[in-house]
């Protein structure tokens, strides 16, 4: 790759330069367009430097010259529009990812779900499952599982059929035992997952407790009336405007004095719901919504 | 203020060199400074505090959206690509690993010379990869200054010589000749 880039390589002129970003941007917003169209996924107000990136990369993968080369490979072969979708759309995850958070919602978040006799969580952007078998079984060992009902929701369908299999995408090692351990673990994580051929799946009755569907955070509306709503590592794929909507919604779908958890490197700062939000944790990005008589606006 | 923008990106063998360029910074040091630098696993501490504990600029870890201001260092957070998003805002991402590093230092660089083409100043300092090798490219391309640690004064230098075969440098200096460079760049510019 880097061999080809200095083959070709001249120092442009500025007028060159402006025109050929100007160019690649058109193309990237007719391929934004088409997707919308074909699929129907909003894509628009996707943060532009790490979406054009990935772009990039799917026009090595798919072997063309162009990113407007896409646009028909995209209309006219399911193959390459899966691949598309599944490169455009981030899914990573982990068991108990940032566990600081985990350790202090155990400590400012679980009394408060105790004190109702139905809990409600929805995980926004569940990807392969693991924030909701960990939300899982954090609930299981304090005993919180039971009257509780996990939504799990993200926009890939296809990562939603592996998250609703409870199967892990990869085998547990050393490092999800730590990062469950640090995140206050009382027992030992192979314990809530049998072992088959190699996979891990997590235990039926855990698995029980969560419900997969299908939601777009930038399209569709509030999904339910949550006392947890934890959102993590989804938001820093958006642009400022489209995390401000993202968080209107999630604040709506929150019961006065919900809680809401964002990721680890997310931040607050620069939204108007700010004030919406009292701090709870900041480190460990925790927050919550002030009951309407608390709000100032 | 300066228009330019300065960029390092450095791996294995980089601490030395990037602590002895920031050491020699003034407090008041005004063209922002944005560094991604390889995260060793065995390394419990944070390499912004690192940093912070050896120059007088404040450094920052930046955080999704991170607003950008004059006179502060900004640096990748470990397990996150860091992109300059436009000409105030970084974001972050969680994208798989490229050159099998994330942060890349080609995704540092890369989006930087979109945002400010000849306006940029990268870096590229001891490595054992060839990370940072393309973006410089597109920052030379772009009209920026592109400057490499000088192999014979890096304790790896695997990353400086990629940059050097692949044609991707203006300059080869010393960490001393790199400080040199960037106070006359705060001073004239």
């Amino acid at each position: 790759m880097v061999i080809n880039c200095a083959k070709e390589l001249t120092i442009l002129d500025e007028q060159n330069i402006t025109e050929e970003l100007r160019t690649e941007n058109i193309e990237i917003d007719l391929l934004i367009s088409a997707i919308q169209s074909k699929i129907g996924y909003d894509l628009s107000g996707y943060a532009r430097a790490s979406i054009k990136r990935r772009i990039a990369q799917l026009v090595i993968d798919e072997n063309v010259k162009y990113i407007a080369d896409l646009i028909p490979k995209l209309l006219h072969s399911s193959r390459c529009q899966s691949n598309i979708i599944n490169r455009l759309t981030v899914n990573v995850s982990e068991l108990f990812r940032h566990p600081l958070s985990f350790l202090s919602i155990r400590k400012s978040v679980l009394p408060y779900l105790a004190s109702f006799p139905r809990r409600y969580i929805w995980i926004a952007g569940c990807s392969t499952g693991e924030e909701a078998y960990s939300m899982a079984i954090l609930l299981e060992e304090v005993g919180l599982l039971k009257n509780t009902q996990i939504h799990a929701t993200d926009i890939n369908t296809e990562v939603l059929k592996q998250a609703q299999t409870g199967i892990l995408t990869k085998a547990l090692n050393k490092e999800d035992a730590e990062r469950y351990q640090a995140s206050g673990g009382t027992s030992s994580l192979s314990n809530y997952f049998s072992t088959a051929y190699d996979k891990h799946k997590l235990s039926q009755h855990l698995l029980d407790h969560i419900s997969f569907s299908h939601h777009n955070v930038l399209q569709d509306k509030v999904f339910c009336s949550a006392q947890l709503v934890m959102c993590r590592n989804v938001m820093i794929y958006f642009d400022l405007n489209t995390q401000n909507s993202a968080l209107t919604l999630f604040n709506n779908s929150l019961v006065q004095n919900g809680y809401l958890v964002i990721g680890e490197k997310e931040s607050l700062v620069n939204s108007p719901l700010n004030s919406l939000l009292k701090t709870i944790d900041e480190p460990a990005k925790i927050y919550q919504r002030r009951s309407i008589e608390n709000v100032r606006l | 203020m300066s228009d330019f923008k300065v960029f390092i990106g450095g791996s294995a063998g980089s601490i030395a060199p990037i602590t002895s360029i920031l050491s020699s910074l003034p407090a008041d040091f005004n063209m922002i400074i944005t560094i991604v630098i390889h995260s060793s696993i065995d390394s419990k501490t944070l390499l912004s505090e690192t940093l912070a504990n050896n120059c007088d600029v404040t450094v920052i870890e930046v955080s999704d959206k991170e607003k950008s201001i004059a006179n502060n260092i900004y640096v990748a957070p470990s397990g996150y690509h860091l992109y300059v998003e436009n000409s105030n805002n970084f974001s972050l991402s969680l994208d798989e690993k490229i050159n099998f590093s994330r942060p890349a230092i080609d995704v540092l660089f890369t989006s930087a010379a979109e945002i400010f083409g000849k306006h940029c100043i990268a870096i590229l300092l001891s490595g054992a990869n060839d990370d940072g090798t393309e973006g410089l490219l597109k920052i030379k391309r772009h009209g920026g200054l592109t400057v490499v640690q000088s192999p014979e004064s890096s304790q790896v230098s695997i990353m400086p010589q990629s940059a050097i075969d692949n044609d991707a440098v203006t300059k080869i200096l010393s960490p001393k000749e790199i400080s040199l460079l960037l106070l006359e760049y705060n001073d004239y510019h």
